[in-house]
């Protein structure tokens, strides 16, 4: 049994690392969490939705459509409203998010209604790979595994490895210094929201046939990738990744052989816990700022 | 113009007797409001007044504290389960308002103790949690009727001659009233010039002898009352209350409410309550307005889904969220003051 | 009997030794200087004085009362005051309110009293009023009375420096800690500055540490100087002999004042 609770627990850890990567990429950039990316995920999912059915075209090709949104979406939330805010501080930057928020669920709602539609992907839920005494694994976890592991692999290559990548690293870590060695840091930023609403898209593609297609189905992984993104440290991509496994292990084993009620609160418990012994998360610095 | 002769008229609650009298007057004018409007009105004023009261709280806490909390929808569940449970028991009301208070502030204070150590977004998850937990918590307690809910007695207002909508009507107009005054008294105090150094630089704060600890578990407590407060109302203005009321949005909105009223200033929660409750309800009925209306009624029906109009209000709460920030961080506070200065500064502009 | 001592001090970050076995003491009504080059290690003596930081070893005093292992909102109730290298302002707030703060911990009507602060005979009220009374002679001596009502921030920069001057001292304290109080003032505000400190000895009875880098202030109004290096003590004594100090000296790598 606990073979399968860990591949469950990868499964939902792996999506909670997506939106923990995607909370991370903005934070890193801007120390900004950025609330709307649940919905920012829920609308792409929907896009991906109408690609599929009313369009009809190929999965791989309403992905790439998808993602071409996501990415648009991400850029010009940075670009038309993050970047125009006036004095800049903690909260009003988690209000503007929050309003964001308000707005595509809104927009959700009233364009495609609340109920809940069905979403399948070519790999279906049911479908089993492997079977063996101890464990189930279907197509889906599989990919789902497979894709967090390629998203990770491939932000990885983007950072270490290509201009883009180093020109992200220097505008988060000083900003007038990157401008000065001629970055262009706003754009930097809006690309670095494009590409976090990507990560967000996916995560949404991947948890749709497993939950539902309707505007609230990003609410909890939203939440929880936070909480996983927190407990890992929120600058650290590594470390969120991290958060997102252990919470998912925390929440299925504790699931299971507790009490599966209460799971989301004991995942939450414990975070604050982790929180109180290290004040930024598992693997990030903690600064005092001097006097 | 006027000066002062006393050091006491800082701390006076009017400045000026203009704002003595126009409050006064306020205050009459939402004394004979029952006998103009209707009951459904009179409904809309209650949920006005009781997310003020939420706003007061919270304010003290973000605006004035500098902290965050975005599980505030929690203490107010608190406040309206515990005055749903006594209520059933018979305790008298004031009574069960004093104690659905005081519980709620004293979970508060130990949400307080996680802020002693985090800051920012990690603050606000531990405060996330703590909200969405008391939901949780609640729901599955059978004594508090699980996924059911409960239901909330009325109260015996008997005594005061008039019907039980009115009377209620007036209950919560009192009890907002004196929370405001509260809530002006403790920002004048010590207390509340303490607040602000914990916000604007804790170093130095605590290097001139304030107990951080002390001062920011008080201002949860302080906070957490005050919603525990609205939470016991609310539960008489729903007379029923079920897990699913308070939820996340809930407090989502109650942050926002105060960042769009105008963050440390008590005129701000008030404008912003009042704000906050009439757009969430009423902005369905954009449509009625004169040219904007017809312009989204087309918009509705040629892009959207119309039988989803009533999804605008979070639309259009959401751009109002951003346009503040954007536009005038100060809130409605902010526009208030600068039409004032404005008007002083006539025709010398 | 010394008034304020400071035994045998370290304190370490990770691998930087920042203070090292320091001792000194400073005797009732003195100003007392500290010298060194920058990274020396004089702020962190005061961070540790303060609380802000807490010692590795060692021990300080004030009259007798331990001060290390206590918390920085204790310490200061021990009538122990301090100004900062970078200015630690309430910005938003006013002038009158940064220094009625400075009240705070002689301020105690209980909350419940504070509800009914607009009546005039409440104890919380004529506290208010009291106090007030207090900030407005401080106001009054640091000549802040047209700054009274507005927000810090809005401030210039010298003035801000006596805004913060003027909230330690509104604690009323026996000790004084200013940290590089002539940094960034011109010569005409410096001078003002130089005649404040002396006033705060004079006048007010307050034993005065002072962080320092303008050696013509430090000569000025010291009766001792204490000279840091690398977080060690090289000498302290009176403001000749340091000065003259071919260690000290060489610290600086300037020359000898004249």
């Amino acid at each position: 049994m606990i073979a399968q609770l860990i591949i469950n627990s990868i499964v939902a850890g792996s999506i909670y690392a997506l939106m923990a990567i995607a909370m991370s990429i903005i934070y890193k950039a801007s120390e900004i969490p950025n609330f709307s990316q649940g919905e920012m995920a829920m609308v792409s999912t929907y896009i991906t939705f109408i690609l599929l059915t009313a369009a009809g075209l190929p999965f791989l090709l309403a992905l790439a459509g998808t993602l071409a949104f996501a990415f648009i979406l991400g850029f010009l939330f940075e670009f038309l409203f993050i970047r125009r805010a006036k004095e800049p501080n903690l909260l009003g930057f988690i209000i503007i998010t929050l309003g964001f928020q308000l707005v595509l669920y809104g927009f959700a709602g009233w364009k495609w209604g609340s109920d809940q539609r069905t979403f399948s992907l070519p790999f279906s839920e049911s479908e089993v790979i492997y079977r063996t005494d101890s464990f189930v694994l279907t197509e889906h976890n599989l990919a789902s595994i497979l894709i967090a592991v390629a998203i990770m692999l491939g932000l990885y290559l983007l950072l270490q490895h290509t201009k883009l990548g180093l020109a992200m690293k220097a505008s988060q870590q000083n900003v007038k210094a990157a401008r000065f060695n001629g970055i262009p840091t706003n754009r930097i930023l809006g690309i670095s929201f494009g590409i976090s609403a990507m990560v967000g898209a996916i995560a949404g593609v991947l948890v749709a046939p497993i939950s539902t297609l309707d505007p609230t189905m990003m609410w909890d992984p939203l939440l929880k990738g936070f909480a996983a993104a927190v407990l890992g440290g929120l600058k650290s991509l590594p470390g969120v990744v991290i958060g997102g496994l252990l919470l998912g292990l925390i929440e299925n084993l504790f699931g299971f052989y507790i009490s599966l009620e209460f799971k989301s609160v004991v995942a939450f418990a414990i975070i604050i816990v982790v929180l109180f012994v290290k004040p930024s998360g598992l693997f990030d610095k903690h600064y005092v700022r001097k006097v | 113009m006027k000066l002062k002769k006393q050091y006491f008229e800082d701390i006076k609650l009017f400045k000026t007797t203009a704002g003595l009298v126009w409050s006064i007057a306020f205050i009459l004018f939402l004394f004979i409001l029952p006998f103009i409007l209707k009951t459904y009105y009179l409904s809309i004023i209650n949920l006005m007044a009781l997310n003020v009261i939420v706003a007061l709280g919270l304010n003290i806490l973000v605006g004035n504290t500098g902290q965050i909390s975005l599980g505030h929808g929690g203490f107010v569940a608190i406040g309206a389960y515990t005055a749903a449970f006594l209520l059933q028991l018979g305790v008298p009301f004031l009574v069960t308002l004093l104690i659905a208070g005081i519980i709620a502030a004293i979970i508060g204070g130990l949400l307080g103790i996680p802020s002693l150590r985090l800051e920012g977004p990690y603050l606000a998850i531990a405060t996330l949690g703590f909200g969405l937990a008391v939901m949780v918590i609640i729901g599955r307690m059978d004594v508090f009727g699980g996924r059911m809910g409960m239901s909330v007695p009325k109260i015996d207002l008997s005594w005061t001659g008039l019907k039980y909508d009115e009377s209620l009507y007036y209950v919560f107009i009192i009890i907002t009233i004196i929370m405001t005054i509260f809530a002006q008294n403790i920002i004048k105090s010590r207390i509340g010039r303490a607040f602000q150094a914990v916000r604007d630089s804790d170093i130095a704060a605590s290097v001139t002898g304030i107990n951080l600890a002390r001062y920011k578990t008080l201002s949860f407590a302080i906070s957490a009352f005050y919603a525990g407060i609205a939470g016991c109302l609310w539960a008489l203005y729903l007379q029923f209350v079920n897990p699913g009321t308070f939820s996340f949005m809930m407090s989502v909105l109650f942050l926002a409410t105060v960042v769009l009223g105008g963050l440390g200033s008590v005129t701000g929660s008030i404008l912003g309550g009042i704000a906050m409750t009439y757009l969430s309800l009423q902005a369905d009925n954009i449509i009625d307005f004169p040219i904007i209306g017809s312009i989204i009624q087309s918009f509705s029906e040629t892009f959207m889904n119309p039988s989803g109009i009533a999804n605008i209000k979070w639309v259009l709460t959401g751009f109002t969220l951003i346009a503040v920030i954007l536009f005038e961080p100060l809130g409605l506070n902010g526009v208030w003051l600068r039409i004032k200065r404005y008007w002083k500064l006539w025709p010398f502009y | 009997m010394s008034f304020f001592k400071v035994e045998n001090i370290s304190k370490s970050f990770g691998g930087v030794k920042a203070v090292q076995e320091l001792s000194f003491d400073v005797s009732k009504g003195e100003i007392f200087s500290i010298i060194g080059p920058n990274g020396a290690g004089k702020s962190t003596v005061f961070n540790c004085i303060n609380g802000l930081y807490a010692v590795d070893q060692g021990k300080i005093s004030i009259e007798q009362n331990i001060l290390t292992g206590l918390k920085p909102h204790q310490i200061a109730r021990k009538g122990v005051a301090r100004t900062f290298q970078n200015l630690e302002l309430f910005k938003y707030m006013t002038t009158l309110d940064n220094i009625l703060l400075g009240r705070h911990t002689e301020m105690k009507a209980p909350l419940w009293n504070i509800l009914g602060l607009n009546i005039k005979r409440s104890r919380a009220a004529k506290e208010e009023v009291q106090h007030r009374l207090k900030a407005e002679e401080i106001i009054d001596f640091l000549d802040l009375e047209k700054y009274r009502e507005r927000p810090v921030f809005s401030l210039p920069y010298g003035i801000q420096k006596l805004v913060e001057l003027g909230r330690a001292l509104a604690t009323e304290p026996k000790l004084l800690l200013l940290d590089e109080p002539a940094a960034g003032l011109n010569n005409e505000e410096r001078q003002d500055m130089i005649f404040w400190i002396k006033d705060i000895r004079d006048e007010l009875g307050i034993t005065v540490i002072v962080i320092e880098h303008n050696m013509h202030l430090v000569k000025d109004i010291s009766d001792r100087v204490l000279a840091l290096n690398f977080g060690k003590k090289i000498i302290a004594g009176k403001v000749e002999d340091v000065l003259q100090d071919e260690e000290v000296i060489h610290a600086y790598l300037g020359e000898a004042i004249h």
